[in-house]
């Protein structure tokens, strides 16, 4: 068993990726260690010739998927959009992993991510000691993803301040990264190539300038559709993680994470599930994600206080955290929503009680 | 002897291309094609300039219109193509359908049900009436698409895509071998035919036994030609059918299932058609999804892709936005490594869609329906010649159109018509007419400030071509304007449950002059007002009808039969209204405060003795009984003041109670606001009005004036500025009226007396001696 808390996707699926290239026989692009089919299936899950069951990572569109992979083929640069918790650092991640065999030459966009984090910097007591020379030079996980043609990654690339966005610019178009310190460059590897993410909802931050958008494709993720799709990968999701933690606990019941999609579908959408009566939606997004780790919050609640049984109580301070995040208009919200809504459903008494007694 | 059977799929591009070539090459003595055999006589027409797809053969019964089906054609449509191979090279072309004489005719016998089994009849190829399909096909179960099943088999995820990648985006329909593919489709049909049980075919053994009766047609019509001695005979048809028409079998089978079939006499006529029409959404059954891409797949067989994307950049140009010719290279890779990942040769409209959507829209959904609306359907309408064989009901209007020179011209333009005319008044009633059954050639000016007396009346017209197909469609009410209004009116009278709905429809209907329905909407009228229970639909009903009495006779109506109804509505608004208006909100009170006051003027437009003894009673009871809103109670007032039922004192005493402090502030204050509402310069210049609201504020003593004077406010701040100075100016002058006062002056007399003299002597008349004046 590994010690490390979280794995990278290349190790924690590293079986699946071998099964794949062993019955991978269709053609693959310069570079990469799957085919492009294979990279879709090693996403959305299937079942091999040889038997060997791979798991779908993605619950969702196989169009989507497609567009997605098509793009790095055709070496443009991908850029996932979406609201968040819908999976697209998760699905960069895999797709990293799947094509490159690397998912961790990550940049972490942020309000403070400079330009050296994009392109290089420098080791200064090198430079001092040597002068500027290649080995002074502290590159980039980009720039490494150059050097040896995988992918490489930006998260959040619209909290990235606009003028450290536009270095990518150069990157994408010429592929080729120039170090006029140097009088050199470094031009990419056949295989290069960028995933960024970027969140719908805060685009207006630092929208992306024109001559960058129009150097991605761009292939937004959307919610899950139905209830059914979400509870699918809130349970299948929160089983992994509560694997990975060896919490012991039994897996929730169907049941429980049903009422909880529930109530994150009914705030978001700011309509109860049988469409018949309007309420409150408050300003938290209450992605899956979120869900995902309400469930995880109750088990390991139910694991280690309770009586092993995932329940009403274990859930309630999960969702009241993840539902209530401005202490005043999200608390009148969820109030509403529990004296309207969760009272009056047959069955959910558990859960009224329990999430009265916090409130 | 060679028969040959291409079996294709109606507006298929490829399979169009592919049947071109194999025609050149089996060069046929005749020509079988899956259509009505009732139209051979317009067939001709084909060649004709004018005639530009899309187009549809139309057939209806003339007495009965309302039967009809249609067969749309496009550029690209097989049958088109083949039509017009066989009429430009002068070989003969027939039709070899079920004639359309017995197919119209299917559902007779049982005429009260006869809409239901019309629906489930309606064949590949017909449609009655669209407006209704599209409502029904919810409710009715739907026949599971033969095709899907193979698309299923073969691994896609519906017929269309399966379609579109095994058939119409073949790069091979040039070659020589392509011929190959009508062999391949036969044999796909004759395999889907014998596997798929006949309960999965059918929704019912009547459906089942009308196909039976078509493909027996259709052979009988092989043997005919085969009879006839031809050579080469090439039969086009849907590729269902092809099984069926492979073995001919013993003719006497077919001759039986043939027999006693009843005949109706059935006039064809070809018809404009658009794109939109021929796309699926629009409820036709063998539609096609995306008639706008069909058609460049026909025009540019070799590089579809870039013609549709180039053609998408222009639009999304048009409409400002970016798309540059770098991003369009993109999108063709994107497309086309799509295509090879899904295993396909060439990219099919969902990749290029999805390549559209990844890169020149960054996965925007709103550009891209523009480009569903714009281009996947197109927005394309074809034309007939002008002497092609015209539907009666079209006819009809041009004909009359004729008469009273009105011109179907594309450019708006404004007509000013004077109902004493005889001529205007016709163009009036034709434009009213057209309205009321969906051709919208004209609309009412309401806004033009020009004259506005009851025997003006403004249009602006402006023909659009997609009108021609509203009159089609109409053509389903009657055969002349005036029966198709008659009928149409008729059918929404059935339709209209509420009062209101109603009466705007007999607003319309007397308009366009149509005696033969207003009986029966009189009398639907009369019976709906008797069992509406809610008095404000009878308020809203009344005005419309009381104009109608009034202003009737600049048109000519006979309006006897809606007095009668006029009469029943008054009554019973007078009867219900003080009930109706207990209890009301504020939202209610201002909506009845509305309709109070319309009714008010209708009754007073009508001067009918009854009615306005029965309204002063109505409204006194109103005025007096308690729980009434003030906005409501306080117009009733008002009204019987102006109506002069109340003296100035009563209505004085009636505003003290009304605001003593008793009431609470809100109902004094709506009670203020109903008496006055709207009626700032009332107040100026009439002295009774100003008298009541001064001597009630002069009354008031200093405590209750300061409670009261905020509701009071409220309803003067409504009044315009100007007004409500000159109110100050007025009430600046203890009480006096405006018009008798002099300006207050403080002229010295004596020395203004000094120019008197010489004024006099300007006006001609005797100098008046000095300080005996003003």
């Amino acid at each position: 068993m590994p010690t490390v808390l979280r794995q990278h996707a290349e190790d924690q699926y590293a079986e699946e990726l071998a099964a794949l290239a062993a019955s991978d026989s269709r053609q693959r692009p310069p570079n990469w260690r799957l085919s492009p089919w294979a990279v879709t299936t090693y996403i959305l899950g299937g079942t091999l010739d040889n038997g060997v069951t791979i798991s779908p990572k993605y619950v969702g569109s196989r169009r989507l998927m497609e567009v997605a992979v098509s793009t790095l083929a055709t070496d443009r640069a991908l850029l996932l959009l979406g609201v968040p918790g819908t999976a697209k650092t998760w699905v960069a991640e895999h797709l990293a992993a799947a094509i490159a065999g690397d998912s961790t030459l990550l940049v972490q966009g942020t309000a403070g991510t400079s330009e050296e984090s994009v392109r290089y910097g420098w080791n200064y007591a090198r430079l001092l000691a040597e002068g500027p020379s290649m080995q002074a030079l502290v590159p980039s996980p980009i720039m490494r993803a150059m050097e040896h043609g995988k992918i490489g990654r930006v998260e959040e690339l619209t909290r990235v301040p606009s003028e450290v966005q536009d270095s990518l610019i150069t990157i994408l178009s010429e592929k080729t990264l120039p170090i006029p310190e140097l009088n050199s460059e470094v031009q990419a590897t056949r295989g290069f190539n960028i995933i960024a993410t970027a969140n719908d909802r805060d685009r207006g931050v630092n929208e992306l300038s024109g001559a960058l958008k129009r150097r991605f494709n761009t292939v937004v993720l959307p919610l899950p559709a139905t209830m059914e799709a979400e509870v699918e990968i809130v349970q299948r999701r929160s089983a992994e993680i509560g694997r990975a933690l060896e919490i012991p606990a039994e897996p929730p019941a169907l049941e429980e994470i049903r009422r909880i999609v529930t109530i994150f579908r009914e705030l978001r959408n700011g309509v109860t599930a049988d469409g018949k009566t309007r309420i409150k939606s408050p300003g938290s997004t209450l992605s899956t994600a979120e869900a995902i780790s309400v469930v995880n919050n109750g088990i390991a609640l139910a694991a280690h206080f309770g009586d092993g049984k995932l329940r009403a109580t274990d859930i309630a301070s999960g969702l009241l955290g993840a539902v209530v995040k401005d202490p005043v208009q999200d608390q009148i919200v969820w109030k509403e929503y529990l004296e309207t809504v969760v009272k009056e459903r047959d069955g959910w008494k558990d859960l009224y009680r329990a999430c009265r007694e916090l409130s | 002897m060679q028969t040959r059977l291409f079996g294709i799929r109606h507006h298929g591009p490829g399979s169009a291309r592919s049947l071109l070539r194999e025609l050149e090459k089996l060069n046929p003595d005749v020509i079988l094609v899956e259509g009505p055999p009732d139209a051979e006589e317009i067939l001709p027409m084909v060649a004709h300039a004018d005639l530009q797809p899309p187009v549809a053969l139309l057939l209806y019964v003339p007495d009965e219109p309302k039967r009809s089906a249609f067969y749309p054609f496009a550029h690209f449509s097989p049958e088109w193509q083949t039509l017009k191979f066989g009429v430009e090279r002068g070989i003969p072309v027939r039709f070899m359908d079920l004639p359309q004489c017995y197919q119209l005719g299917w559902g007779e016998g049982r005429s009260e049900k006869s809409e239901e089994s019309l629906k489930s009849l309606r064949s590949e190829e017909d449609v009655s009436d669209e407006e209704d399909s599209e409502d029904e096909a919810a409710a009715l179960p739907t026949r599971r698409d033969p095709l899907e099943w193979a698309a299923e088999a073969a691994g896609f995820t519906d017929s269309e895509r399966f379609w579109e990648h095994m058939v119409e985006l073949r790069s091979d329909h040039d070659s020589e071998d392509g011929g190959g593919i009508f062999a391949a489709i036969q044999e796909l049909m004759t395999a889907m035919r014998s596997e798929i049980p006949a309960s999965e075919r059918f929704l019912s053994e009547q459906e089942e036994q009308r196909e039976m009766q078509r493909e027996a047609w259709m052979r009988q019509t092989i043997r005919a030609a085969q009879k006839e001695g031809f050579e080469r005979i090439a039969v086009v048809c849907g590729a269902w059918h092809v099984p069926a028409l492979a073995e001919l079998g013993p003719a006497k089978r077919d001759a039986d299932l043939l027999k006693g079939m009843a005949k109706l006499k059935v006039v064809a006529t070809w018809a404009p058609w658009t794109y939109d029409r021929l796309a699926m959404h629009s409820g036709y059954g063998a539609g096609i999804e995306s008639p706008g891409y069909y058609e460049q797949l026909w025009a540019y067989p070799e590089s579809v892709a870039a013609h549709w994307i180039g053609s998408c950049a222009r639009l999304l140009r048009e409409e400002d936005l970016d798309a540059s010719p770098a991003s369009l290279i993109e999108t063709v890779r994107l497309a086309e490594t799509l295509a090879s990942m899904r295993g396909m040769s060439v990219p099919g409209l969902t990749e290029l869609t999805d390549a559209i959507r990844a890169v020149l829209c960054f996965g925007n959904e709103t550009h891209l329906a523009l480009i569903a609306r714009k281009l996947v359907i197109g927005e394309v309408m074809g034309r007939v010649p002008d002497d092609a064989p015209m539907p009666p009901l079209q006819r009809d209007l041009q004909q009359e159109a004729k008469r009273l020179r009105l011109a179907q011209e594309a450019m708006e333009k404004s007509l000013d018509l004077d109902l004493r005319k005889p001529n205007d008044l016709d163009r009036s009633r034709l434009l009213h007419r057209l309205a009321l059954m969906g051709v919208d050639w004209g609309h009412r000016d309401e806004y033009s400030n020009a004259k506005t007396s009851t025997f003006h009346e403004r249009w602006k017209l402006q023909w659009r071509p997609e009108l021609v197909v509203n009159v089609i469609e109409a053509c389903m009410w009657g055969s002349t304007v005036l029966g198709a209004a008659t009928a149409r009116a008729i059918e929404l009278t059935d339709a209209a449950k509420e009062l209101p709905a109603l009466t705007a429809l007999v607003e319309r209907t007397l308009l366009a002059d149509l005696p033969g329905a207003i009986n029966l909407m009189m009398a639907r009228l009369e019976s709906l007002a008797g069992v509406t229970s809610d008095v404000a639909h009878l308020m809203r009903a009344l005005p419309p009808l009381a104009s109608i009495v009034r202003y009737g006779n600049v048109r000519g109506t006979n309006t006897t039969v809606v007095e009668h109804v006029v009469d029943g509505l008054v009554a019973r608004i007078c009867v219900g209204l003080p009930a109706a208006c207990s209890a009301l909100n504020d939202i209610a009170a201002a909506e009845m405060f509305r309709s109070l006051q319309s009714v008010n003027e209708a009754i007073h437009l009508l001067r009918r003795e009854v009615h306005v003894g029965m309204w002063k009673d109505t409204l006194e009871h109103l005025a007096r009984q308690t729980g009434v809103n003030g906005l409501v109670a306080g117009r009733c007032c008002r009204l019987l003041l102006d109506q002069q039922v109340w003296s100035s004192e009563d209505a004085g005493k009636r505003m003290s109670y009304a605001l003593s402090r008793a009431a609470t502030p809100l109902d004094a204050a709506a009670w203020v606001e109903g008496f006055l509402k709207g009626s700032g310069l009332m107040l100026l210049h009439s002295d009774a009005l100003w008298q009541i609201i001064d001597s009630w504020v002069s009354g008031l003593d200093a405590d209750s004036f300061t409670l009261l004077l905020p509701m009071v406010r409220r309803t003067f701040s409504t009044f315009p500025s100007g007004e409500r100075r000159q109110m100050g100016e007025r009430a600046k002058q203890a009480g006096g009226s405006v018009r008798g006062r002099a300006i207050e002056t403080d002229v010295d007399a004596s020395r203004a007396s000094l120019v008197l003299p010489t004024l006099a002597l300007l006006l001609g008349v005797a100098p008046v001696v000095a300080g005996s004046g003003t």
